[in-house]
């Protein structure tokens, strides 16, 4: 991996900010897996700016991860709908060879096991499944035409989309899975009621929630944005994986689903109901298991070398035992 | 035959000296996190040279079974292993084509705790 592109900041951010501006700092941090992000701190003549620079790294976890150029956009369209999203600052076709977007660096915490853990985001804990409620009634409102072209579904219902998606998946990892083969004909035969086409954020979930002792700063990691049905969306912080290890509380290891599902449904007037949740709660282990496997691939390929992703792949042994537990409660 | 030490013993070895001289060493809190992880790997390698020969011989019975195939066990680990890639190509694509034999559920939740019982063996307390 090459890191230096790091020292080569002033110039792109003095063009993209109208500078000029100096780069004080210029650091990589671990994180997303798919993309390199750097922590900038730049000094301008308004005053200093806190950034995180985004850049590409090769490597895709899903078939359908959105370029950079169309997470700007997506990110654009969230903060102008006054949705809690790091400001973006703009986007660079060409950092050191490689698409890059820059944006606000919120401060808190985001990091999963911390936020469902650490005693001092107990009242967050208390009032974030309401507004995660409140912030996915935002983003689901957003008008499609204001959002650059997107991948997702373009039909009702979106389920059907989502199936063929998740059944291709599994199909390139040329290797046979019948515990996931049985979660996607359990999906096959329980088709549930459409609640329309919208965008989706498509990694709504803890990790992606950028948290402080208050609440909710920020939701984080746009690049799965697509269009699907909203009860897609509202499910996935229900999967397992992202209990961080508390697995008794539904919602993402911070709380119980009704207070959120019934706000959910308070605001935006729709009707989805517990039993739609846990189809699409089944969808996202489903989504998660070719996931985890897909990172092994990328390793096992040479996309990109790391005994991190070979170790997930071994994990997917998790999500599918997740998954037969809920369809043995399913059937 | 090799000499000792065996290779479980030698991915002991290794994640031993992992943990104990090159972790106290690491600042750098990704590295650390990385070292653990590779630490966690040589465990599931050295629980999967113990116990894998044992659980695909379980988890080609349960194949077999549903799929009403011949159960003789093939008699070298590689072979066992293709025979139960090639079951478990069978029953992926009987349950694509809707056909989910009597009991599928079951032996595949079997199968995938057994796979934990290599991967991640805390796991299955998590469920009660």
């Amino acid at each position: 991996m090459s890191e230096n592109w790091t020292e080569d900041l002033d110039g792109p951010l003095t063009t993209l900010l109208d500078g000029p501006i100096e780069v004080e700092r210029a650091e990589l941090i671990p994180g997303g897996a798919s993309k390199d992000t750097c922590v900038v701190d730049a000094v301008t003549p308004e005053g200093e700016l806190e950034l995180l620079v985004r850049r590409a790294a090769g490597g895709v976890i899903y078939s359908e991860t959105l370029s950079l150029e169309q997470e700007y956009k997506v990110l654009q369209a969230a903060y102008e709908a006054e949705i809690k999203a790091p400001k973006p600052y703009g986007y660079l076709e060409d950092l050191a060879g490689r698409e890059a977007v820059v944006m606000a660096r919120l401060k808190g915490e985001s990091v999963g096991r911390r936020v469902v853990q650490k005693p001092e985001f107990e009242t967050t804990r208390e009032i974030l499944p309401e507004q995660l409620a409140e912030e996915l009634s935002k983003i689901h409102a957003i008008p499609l035409e204001q959002l650059p072209s997107l991948p997702g579904a373009r039909t009702e219902p979106a389920a059907d989309y989502v199936l063929s998606t998740l059944e291709q998946e599994l199909d390139t990892l040329e290797e046979p899975h019948p515990a996931i083969e049985l979660g996607l004909s359990w999906l096959r035969g329980h088709v549930p009621a459409s609640h329309g086409i919208v965008l989706n954020h498509g990694d709504f979930r803890v990790g992606n929630f950028m948290v402080d002792e208050e609440g909710l700063v920020g939701i984080l990691d746009w690049e799965f944005a697509h269009l699907g049905d909203p009860a897609e969306d509202l499910a996935w912080p229900l999967v397992r994986a992202w209990r961080f290890g508390v697995d008794h509380l539904r919602l993402g290891g911070i709380g119980e689903v009704e207070p959120y599902l019934e706000h959910y449904n308070t605001l935006t007037g729709r009707r989805i109901t517990f039993e739609e949740l846990f189809y699409w709660e089944v969808a996202g282990n489903v989504r998660w298991a070719i996931g985890s496997l897909n990172q092994a691939k990328r390793h096992l390929s040479g996309q990109e070398r790391s005994v991190e992703l070979a170790v997930i792949g071994r994990l997917a042994s998790e999500v599918e035992y997740e998954l037969l537990s809920l369809l043995e409660r399913g059937s | 035959m090799q000499d000792q030490p065996s290779a479980g013993e030698l991915a002991e070895a290794v994640r031993g000296f992992l943990e104990e001289e090159i972790l106290p060493n690491l600042d750098d809190p990704r590295t650390r996190f990385r070292t653990r992880v590779a630490m966690n790997a040589l465990s599931i390698l050295e629980r999967e040279l113990e116990q894998e020969e044992g659980l695909l011989r379980e988890e080609l019975a349960r194949l077999a079974d549903l799929l009403g195939k011949d159960t003789a066990t093939p008699e070298t680990l590689e072979k066992l292993r293709e025979r139960v890639i090639e079951l478990n190509r069978d029953l992926a694509r009987s349950i694509r084509h809707g056909e989910v034999p009597e009991g599928t559920l079951e032996r595949l939740k079997q199968t995938v705790a057994d796979k934990l019982k290599v991967a991640s063996p805390d796991y299955l307390e998590r469920y009660d």
